[in-house]
């Protein structure tokens, strides 16, 4: 088994949100330790003032049946994923250093699901061991 | 020993084992926990959690769509 997971977090796509609750998750239940890196597109959603989740336009023909499915199922938000994984397990959140400062974001304007921001150093050692994600 | 059932039938992946992990934080060793799923996934899942966790799967049967799993809990620390 692996030693924990790094899921570097760069698109900003409803889609791609999935994938991160269920992998957070699933290594919360594992006992896997998880590693959060929030960049790029992402990062907005990680703030006080997230905006409206949006698909991929070229996906957009797919998106009704994905929205009717996930409320048949009842399938938790990726939030709750996440933050229900953090109660469960060894999991951090952090926002990339870089990215925060190119968006004008500090530690007041994150959303309280975040531990820090911190450098791509940091994060790096912190995982060295771990698989890498990048979604 | 305590019995704690847990109801995921309708969740899907990773509801499941999430909401077996729930029970299993709150349980003690000795206790056993019977957790009912109809996702498709449910049975190699639980096997894998099983494996990884090293609790002991005392029981698991397919009835009608529902599987059932119990579990006894011995690896609490």
């Amino acid at each position: 088994m692996t030693k924990g997971l790094a899921i570097i977090m760069f698109s900003g796509t409803a889609d791609k949100f999935i994938p991160l609750g269920v992998l957070t998750q699933t290594a919360a239940n594992l006992g896997v330790p998880v590693r959060i890196f929030v960049t790029g597109f992402a990062t907005p959603y990680f703030t006080k003032n997230k905006p409206q989740p949006r698909f991929p336009k070229e996906f957009e023909d797919m998106v009704p049946a994905l929205l009717q499915g996930m409320e048949k199922i009842k399938a938790p938000s990726w939030y709750d994923m996440v933050k229900e994984a953090k109660e469960t397990g060894d999991v951090k959140v952090y926002v990339c250093s870089l990215i925060a400062e190119m968006l004008g974001i500090k530690k007041e304007h994150l959303d309280p699901i975040v531990d820090d921001i911190v450098g791509a150093t940091f994060f790096m050692k912190e995982t060295a061991e771990y698989e890498v994600i990048f979604i | 020993m305590p019995e704690i059932t847990v109801d995921a039938r309708g969740m899907a992946c990773p509801g499941p084992i999430s909401a077996l992990t729930r029970a299993y934080r709150n349980a003690n060793n000795g206790d056993v926990i019977i957790v009912m799923a109809t996702d498709p996934g449910f049975e190699p899942d639980v096997k894998a959690w099983i494996e990884r966790t090293k609790n002991e799967l005392l029981e698991l049967k397919k009835e009608g769509g529902v599987i059932t799993a119990k579990i006894k809990v011995v690896a609490k620390k």
